[in-house]
């Protein structure tokens, strides 16, 4: 899977930063001003510092450390201590490609991102971590209860929970983590979406004792 | 005019719980810095005949000497808070929650607290308990602050920030101290990035400000 889910777009707000792993590479993933989102190298070409604790400077991202910034493209736009300077283009964090699909962040770090299909119209459920491996994880949504009933799984990450679907995007992280990004339907209500919500933790609290145990 | 003294140490979560509701609430105090690290002093005798339990921080104020954080906090929101906004105690089950989330916050000094006391200063404890503590605690924060994300809220009670949210807040934010990254808790990362956003809010060492917020007076 060369294209990774790496969360929900609704968890990130024009002008917000956060951090993502995707084929063992750190990554800063920021949203400037425009709403338009980017996938870098964690690292700022200065002097190494991890960009994740960086902030958003209208479309620019701006390295904590010293200040630098770095537009949409990767290219160094601004040096605080050199007001005057024109930097150098060759100054460029190392960008990756990014797409949007199903309220879903994607990030491929070998090749253009191109989103897996998510199988039923969707909204966004919630991302988390899982200390875990595929396997237990799938183990328990068949075993973890949903309202009284075990839930049915219809095909690879799809899960039918009564009257309601759950859509599992799996991201593997290190430390024998994943990264889950869980869709629901699109017909559930806030509500449910909330008892869903509670469902994916039963899910992941039974996949880490399963993990443990073993 | 200076309404309280207060008895800190600039890298304690919980002295800093005190100083950022003062912040909020735009109440001027005095500090009188304690050497907890390596000094020991809050359990020198000279502190523990102001403070018996010999911890930090302790508010005086007039006759008043108050040593659990909590309390501070319900005595700042009662006194400077005009609006009744900080500590909903007219309706029973706002208030209700609020002393909820305040005993939560107890939960997250004994656990992350505990667990970055023991990163930064080598503080003894049992630290497998305490970490296994600090991540349940951390896990069971993120599910509820999502509840709040779709019940369409930002804060832990209401629709508008409380003295739970400055009570849960510093050792929160302080868990990358211990080892505890926020990258998997998205909810937690918007809900500290709201707290972040308060006018008046003040900072500590590990929680910095919000430049994005003065971009209009520094890129200009």
């Amino acid at each position: 899977m060369l294209t990774a889910p790496v969360g929900l777009i609704r968890d990130l707000d024009p002008k917000r930063v956060m951090r993502a792993q995707v084929n063992g590479q750190d990554l800063v993933v920021w949203r400037a001003s425009n709403g338009d989102i980017s996938a870098w190298d964690n690292r700022c070409p200065h002097r190494g510092m991890a960009l994740s604790h960086g902030f958003v400077r209208g479309n620019d991202l701006a390295c904590l450390y010293h200040g630098w910034h770095y537009g949409g493209t990767g290219v160094c736009r601004y040096i605080p201590a050199h007001p005057e300077l024109d930097p150098p283009k060759t100054i460029k964090a190392t960008v990756f490609s990014v797409a949007i699909a199903d309220g879903v962040i994607w990030v491929n770090t070998q090749g253009a991102a191109e989103p897996a299909p998510v199988p039923m119209a969707s909204q966004p459920l919630r991302s988390f971590h899982v200390v875990s491996h595929s396997e237990s994880l799938a183990r328990a949504c068949r075993t973890v209860a949903f309202e009284g009933a075990f839930p049915e799984q219809l095909e690879q990450g799809l899960y039918q929970l009564g009257a309601r679907q759950v859509f599992l995007l799996e991201n593997p992280l290190d430390q024998g983590r994943l990264q889950i990004t869980a869709l629901a339907d699109a017909d559930a209500t806030p509500e449910g979406c909330a008892a869903l919500s509670r469902w994916c933790e039963a899910v992941r609290r039974s996949a880490q004792e399963e993990k443990v145990a073993a | 005019m200076s309404q309280f003294t207060l008895y800190d140490y600039v890298l304690s979560g919980n002295c800093y719980k005190i100083r950022l509701m003062a912040g909020l609430l735009n109440v001027a105090y005095d500090t009188v810095p304690v050497d907890f690290y390596p000094g020991l002093e809050h359990r020198g005798e000279a502190m523990r005949a102001l403070n018996p339990s010999g911890t930090l921080p302790v508010l005086v104020a007039g006759e008043l000497i108050l040593s659990e954080t909590q309390s501070m906090l319900g005595w700042l929101a009662a006194s400077f808070d005009r609006s009744g906004m900080w500590y909903p105690v007219s309706d029973a089950g706002l208030h209700a929650q609020v002393l909820q989330w305040l005993g939560f916050s107890a939960r997250l000094t004994a656990s992350v607290g505990a667990a970055r006391l023991n990163a930064m200063l080598d503080w003894p404890t049992d630290i497998e308990t305490v970490r296994g503590a600090a991540r349940k605690d951390l896990d069971e924060l993120e599910v509820l602050l999502t509840d709040r994300v779709f019940a369409g809220q930002t804060w832990l009670v209401g629709d508008g920030p409380t003295i739970a949210d400055i009570a849960c807040f510093p050792y929160v934010a302080l868990s990358p101290d211990a080892g505890f990254e926020h990258d998997g808790y998205p909810a937690i990362r918007n809900w500290l990035y709201a707290v972040r956003s308060l006018p008046g809010f003040v900072t500590m060492p590990g929680i910095h400000p919000l430049h994005e917020l003065r971009e209009a007076e520094s890129d200009g």
